[in-house]
């Protein structure tokens, strides 16, 4: 830590550069982190907020919730806590705003009912709790909502938080809401239909689903989600190559750094200091950059978070990114072994010039 | 007290019609407090003799001792220990690290090394040098002369019993080379170390014990009195 240190102190343009270098990809990595994160709860925050284990929909459905009909009373037939879910997506207009959402009907006695944020829970005919994400785009309590694929009108009479279901902005109503929305005349002859059964269960592989029913667990269904796994995988892969190139990138600058100390290594290996001692303070020295850099990248990337408007979907957890963090600064490591490598190499003989 | 000796040492390199003598059979024998020249021509195996002393390449046949170890069977690991304990390096070029300053030079060689120089004699050390104005110094902000004084001191913090010294003033003008010299040859007496100064500026000679000359990687000694007031105080 000594050599390191003292280094580091001497030539501070030259190593706050290369901090510079750990500290951009960080971020990188980072922000590549936030954005992958709120992409996929745009996604799956209406599934996560059901708190659910698996679904049960219709098997010709492919395990997509907006295919699948069913109807209530296959609920009777498992035994489990059950909450059933119609879904259907539309676009709703208030005065100059517009917005693609999806409407949930749902029964307000069991447990998938969201908890109100502000304002009150749907207690009318054609009443709605929508995500807040409506609030923030401009959507207030009281307003009046015309359908696209409806002439009902809905009315907002409460929010809740986090609810986007495959990036639309979810709207809870009452199941007699939703189906007369989805059936229009049509009502009393499909007043039973709905499009899945959200079930709560320690072991899902116990139930037995209908015939032409299947229970999918909550995890695959979101896999299943259009464009989830695509958009994650993508983002995901992103994230490894530029670990990959971080590493690599770590890796060149420190071996060019030591490759202009060969000489200084030489002499010192001369004097008796041993290849464990120089190894240490490369390594040591790694560290601190990467720390610094990786720090700095965390802090950096908490405080953009605070000036992003809301349509960037980033969501920073603090936790992963800590893992991250710490997988750099380990890659980091690993790119000052090669250094290291070349350390052992050094001859003190042709180092002196002897 | 023997404290270096080479025991029918030889180094060749190549092999066939290609092999190249560049120490040949040699025995050497030095004492504590003895400072000793060896010089010759460029090329005539001098560095060679001084790296297989200071345990820095291994002869081919023969053997090093160091104060009662034989250096034949050490491993790489325990070479540089033997280095690092026994033998303090002067090089011809600066072998001072760029980004520590004079003191941390020091610095670094305690943590290496727990048997340094206590801070007192230390100070002492950075007086009888006149470097002690110089301790938070950076290697590039010295001159010529003062580099190699911190050289030495650095070659003497570790209490080596053996200095080895590479044309320790090839890049002084004469007045500094000849202050090297006296200064190498004092912390000699001093501290009764065994002081090998390889060079081929005869003048500096007259600070030498004794001399030796290698000629085409042979070693022999020279007739040598000391100068009165220099070599013998």
């Amino acid at each position: 830590m000594f050599l390191a240190w003292n280094e580091i102190k001497k030539n501070k343009l030259r190593f706050a550069l290369v901090i510079g270098v750990l500290f951009l990809v960080s971020y990188l990595v980072f922000f590549l982190t936030g954005l992958a994160n709120g992409l996929a709860n745009l996604n799956r925050e209406a599934v996560d907020k059901w708190a659910g284990d698996g679904i049960m929909l219709t098997e010709d459905s492919d395990q997509s919730l907006p295919q699948s009909f069913l109807s209530i009373e296959d609920a009777d037939s498992i035994d489990a806590e059950t909450a059933v879910l119609g879904q259907l997506n539309t676009i709703v207009t208030s005065g100059d705003l517009k917005q693609g959402v999806a409407i949930f009907g749902i029964d307000e006695n069991e447990f998938i009912t969201p908890d109100v944020s502000e304002g009150e829970l749907f207690s009318d005919e054609n009443e709605v709790v929508a995500a807040d994400f409506l609030q923030e785009e401009g959507f207030e309590i009281g307003d009046t909502l015309t359908l696209s694929s409806s002439d009902e009108e809905l009315t907002i009479v409460g929010f809740t938080e986090d609810a986007r279901f495959n990036a639309a902005p979810v709207l809870y109503a009452s199941l007699e809401t939703f189906q007369t929305v989805r059936f229009g005349e049509a009502t009393e002859q499909n007043a039973d239909q709905v499009n899945g059964i959200v079930i709560r269960a320690d072991d899902l592989s116990a139930l037995d689903a209908p015939e032409d029913l299947a229970i999918v667990d909550t995890q695959t269904f979101i896999e299943n989600l259009p464009g989830y796994t695509e958009q994650k995988l993508t983002l995901d892969f992103m994230i490894y190559f530029l670990f990959i190139i971080s590493a690599t990138i770590v890796a060149i600058f420190l071996y060019v750094l030591t490759v202009q100390k060969i000489n200084m290594f030489g002499v010192m290996k001369a004097q008796g200091i041993s290849n464990g001692y120089l190894a240490r303070s490369v390594v040591a020295q790694t560290f601190i950059l990467a720390a610094v850099g990786v720090v700095t990248g965390y802090v950096l990337t908490l405080v953009t978070g605070l000036f992003l408007p809301n349509a960037v979907p980033v969501q920073f957890d603090g936790v992963a990114m800590a893992i991250y963090g710490v997988v750099l600064i380990a890659v980091a490591i690993l790119g000052a072994i090669f250094s290291v490598l070349t350390i052992v190499r050094i001859d003190p003989l042709k180092a002196i010039g002897a | 007290m023997t404290v270096l000796e080479l025991k029918q040492a030889k180094k060749t390199f190549g092999t066939g019609h290609k092999k190249v003598e560049a120490l040949k059979e040699t025995n050497f024998q030095a004492q504590a407090g003895e400072m000793i020249a060896i010089i010759g021509p460029s090329g005539s195996g001098k560095s060679t003799f001084l790296t297989i002393a200071g345990g820095l390449q291994t002869p081919s046949e023969g053997d090093v001792v160091i104060n009662g170890t034989s250096l034949a069977k050490l491993n790489e690991k325990k070479l540089s220990k033997v280095r690092l304990n026994e033998i303090g390096f002067i090089l011809q070029a600066s072998n001072l690290v760029p980004f520590l300053t004079v003191h941390n030079q020091m610095m670094l060689l305690k943590k290496v090394k727990k048997d340094t120089l206590n801070d007192q004699e230390l100070e002492e050390l950075y007086k009888d040098l006149g470097i002690e104005e110089l301790r938070n110094k950076y290697p590039s902000d010295l001159s010529g002369g003062e580099r190699q004084r911190v050289a030495i001191a650095k070659a003497l913090y570790t209490n080596p019993s053996i200095v080895l010294a590479d044309e320790p003033t090839a890049s002084l003008d004469s007045e500094r080379a000849y202050e090297v010299m006296e200064l190498l040859q004092k912390e000699t007496k001093s501290k009764q170390t065994t002081t090998l100064v390889v060079t081929h500026d005869t003048r500096l000679i007259d600070y030498c014990d004794r001399v030796f000359k290698m000629t085409d990687g042979t070693l022999r000694e020279e007739d040598h009195t000391p100068k009165e007031g220099t070599a013998h105080e």
